[in-house]
């Protein structure tokens, strides 16, 4: 069993627009489905307003899905109530791009860390204290710096302390939203390093939200790309980088510079920029875009279906 | 040479006091070269290039000599200033709706560097509006030049503000970061635009980039910045796959590398200094897996290594010596491995 298994996921906005306000609906996510095995990374990638971040708000029911299942080890999550939801937010954490604005700025980082615990009723003061500890060496702080506030520390350290406070619960499940896209390189590699240390370590997993493709290579076994609110292609992640099957997998990986200047380039120019998700083509949604499109990809909505063993992709001509 | 940079130092004055963001500067640009300058945030790549245009905040410092095509433009008056601006050399940011005029038509905001710069007429400025908007790829350019920004999506921003920037043909063009904000398959569509124009005119182009990627792609050869300082120079290949500066070492160890999965970075432990609070002698000794006693009193020079590779690090010697014990070392790996 699956430790998460989404079915036909959908997460509708509906927004007024102009002056007579008129309703416009964002379908943000638009049926998606997938999974995540026990101590595996899941890596999504797509573009600006894809519906990376709703689709991992959805699931953690940070916003009401509009449609579809959400199973948290066997149990459903959608529709349950907000006391139980709470207990399961224990096992399912969130730890956000931007470390600035997820950390309260008034606490210190001890204050940061022990909420989790308490809002919990996990141990007491002094099990609390030493869990912290703890944590706090595991992302590489001193004791002495857990009494200093956010600002007092760097990017790259506000990003690890921010997944301190989402391991404080011994989390089952991580969705990282962008957890890495704020940072330089090479605090960017520290964090990479320590999330999957500690994958290692407590056989967590991760739902590894990121619009950079070297990364989500990197850290995850599974990848999903989307393309306006869809599942275009998932499978393992060797089968997604080395063998891509829907064209739009293929546009984006041949878009990605490599830093290798001897590395002989075979690119795949795509024309025009993505279409706005509140108005999206009909048929398949990436045929203003595609390469092969035909006629026929204007008019058939093109099923997610396993093109070959384990390799799943959503394309009518392949 | 298009360009060449001596001695530049930039001071800003922050919380009261001056505090020095670039310390003794030095480049060169050949006509038709493409020069990355890369580093992480903060480094100063972004004053390099305001510092090239003259575009400062108020009561910086600048020191040192910019010539432009023999000329040096750092004791020009700020009219004639303006006449080099936009004419020999012109400048592209990260975020085009930000230096894009919000309550400008596109067609008026392309045209304005036409009406300073050269005597056209009205009907000969509205054909190169038009001319320029299809080189730089944009569709319908005859509807195009009577819309406002807000009313384009990024890509076609940046690729508004590349026509703008290229409208007198400057010898020079500086570009900070012009894909950062972009997505990954707009952001091949401006990088294959850029190399489009490359190939088209003898333009030196200054690429300023946090992307290892996009260095690899288009620059001929690259500067590595370090806290202000300039630590390390090469050919991009020579760059890639001999990098001598542990910086250099140390960042190109960190990038996620296409093919190798889940496997550990490298990665540089500590976070770059402050402007106020550099410390003395070499300012990443607080970072280096090499550190040696002199490297925290004395600052290194930069000192020519290899034939068109220098570097600013103790662990290296000057010129000849040294070149003789690197080859030595090529060959006997060489050796080795035979
Ligand atoms: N609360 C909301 N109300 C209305 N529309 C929304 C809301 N949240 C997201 N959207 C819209 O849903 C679409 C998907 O947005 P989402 O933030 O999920 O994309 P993303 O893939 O995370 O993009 P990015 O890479 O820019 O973070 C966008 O068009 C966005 O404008
Ligand atoms: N207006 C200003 N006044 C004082 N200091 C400034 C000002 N603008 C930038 N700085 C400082 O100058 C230094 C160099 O900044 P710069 O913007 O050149 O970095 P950068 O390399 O372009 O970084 P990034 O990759 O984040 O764009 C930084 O330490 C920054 O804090
Ligand atoms: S269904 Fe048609 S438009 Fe869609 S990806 Fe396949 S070929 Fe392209
Ligand atoms: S000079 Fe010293 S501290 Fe600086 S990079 Fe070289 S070895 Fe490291
Ligand atoms: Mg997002
Ligand atoms: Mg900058």
């Amino acid at each position: 069993m699956p430790l998460l298994e989404v079915t036909n996921l959908k997460q509708h906005f509906t927004t007024k627009k102009g002056f007579a306000g008129n309703k416009t609906v964002v379908k943000a996510v638009d049926g998606v489905s997938l999974t995540i095995e026990e101590g595996k990374t899941l890596g999504i990638v797509g573009e600006s307003g894809c519906g990376k971040s709703s689709l991992g708000r959805s699931i953690l029911r940070l916003v009401e899905p509009t449609e579809g299942s959400i199973k948290f080890k066997g149990k459903e999550i959608v529709g349950v109530s907000a006391k139980e939801m709470k207990e399961l937010r224990k096992e399912m954490q969130i730890v956000f791009q931007d470390p600035y604005a997820s950390l309260n700025p008034r606490r210190t980082v001890r204050q940061i860390l022990e909420a989790p615990l308490i809002i919990h009723n996990i141990g007491n003061k002094i099990e609390r204290k030493e869990l912290i500890e703890d944590l706090s060496g595991k992302i590489g702080l001193r004791k002495e710096q857990l009494s200093n506030y956010p600002h007092e520390f760097s990017g790259g350290q506000r990003q690890r302390i921010g997944i301190a406070r989402a391991m404080a619960l011994n989390p089952k499940l991580i969705i990282a939203d962008e957890p890495v896209s704020a940072l330089d390189v090479s605090v960017q590699s520290q964090v990479l390093n320590l999330m999957l240390d500690l994958q290692q370590e407590r056989n967590l997993s991760y739902m590894f939200i990121s619009h950079d493709l070297s990364v989500v290579q990197h850290i995850s076994d599974k990848v999903a790309v989307m393309y306006l609110g869809k599942v275009v292609e998932i499978a393992d992640v060797a089968k997604v980088y080395d063998t891509p099957i829907h064209p739009y997998t293929r546009a984006l990986l041949s878009a990605l510079p490599v830093p290798d200047p001897t590395h002989v380039k075979n690119r795949v120019i795509l024309e025009g920029d993505l279409p706005s998700p509140s108005n999206p083509p009909t048929g398949c949604t990436f045929h203003t875009r595609c390469p092969m499109a035909t006629k026929e990809c204007r008019e058939i909505i093109p099923p997610l279906e396993e093109k070959e063993s384990g390799h799943f992709a959503a394309c009518i001509h392949v | 040479m298009l360009l060449e940079v001596k001695h530049m130092s930039l001071s800003l004055k922050r919380a009261g006091k001056y505090s020095k963001i670039l310390d003794d500067i030095s480049f060169y640009i050949e006509q038709g070269e493409t020069l990355g300058i890369v580093g992480e945030s903060g480094c100063g790549k972004s004053m390099t290039a305001l510092s090239l245009m003259q575009l400062l905040p108020e009561k910086a410092r600048l020191e040192g000599d910019v010539v432009l095509q023999q000329k040096n433009i750092s004791k020009v008056s700020k009219r004639k200033l303006e006449k080099i601006r936009g004419n020999q050399m012109s400048m592209i940011f990260q975020d085009p709706l930000t230096s894009l005029n919000p309550l400008q038509t596109v067609g008026v905001q392309v045209e304005e560097s036409l009406i300073l710069h050269t005597k056209k007429n009205k009907k000969e400025r509205r054909e190169r509006v038009l001319q320029l908007l299809n080189a730089v790829g944009l569709p319908r350019a005859e509807e195009l030049i009577d819309e406002y920004p807000h009313q384009l999506s990024g890509g076609m921003r940046q690729r508004i503000m590349i026509a703008i920037a290229m409208a007198c043909e400057p010898q020079l063009l500086i570009c900070d970061e012009p894909t950062t904000a972009l997505d990954v398959t707009v952001q091949a569509q401006i990088l294959e635009l850029m190399n489009e124009i490359k190939r088209e005119t003898e333009m030196g182009i200054v690429m300023i980039t946090h992307d290892m990627g996009v260095v690899a792609e288009v620059c001929d050869r690259v500067i590595v910045m370090y806290a202000g300082k300039i630590v390390e120079e090469a050919p991009v290949i020579e760059l890639f796959g001999n990098p001598k500066h542990p910086y250099t070492q140390g960042l190109l160890a960190s990038i996620p590398k296409l093919g190798r999965r889940k496997e550990k970075l490298g990665s540089i432990p500590g976070t770059v200094p402050t402007p106020g609070s550099m410390p003395t002698g070499c300012r990443f000794a607080d970072r280096c897996p090499h550190v040696m006693e002199i490297c925290r009193s004395v600052t290194p020079e930069m000192i020519q290594i290899q034939k068109s590779h220098q570097t600013a690090c103790w662990l290296y010697d000057e010129k000849e010596g040294n070149e003789n014990a690197t080859t030595r070392s090529h060959e006997l790996e060489a050796a080795l491995h035979n």
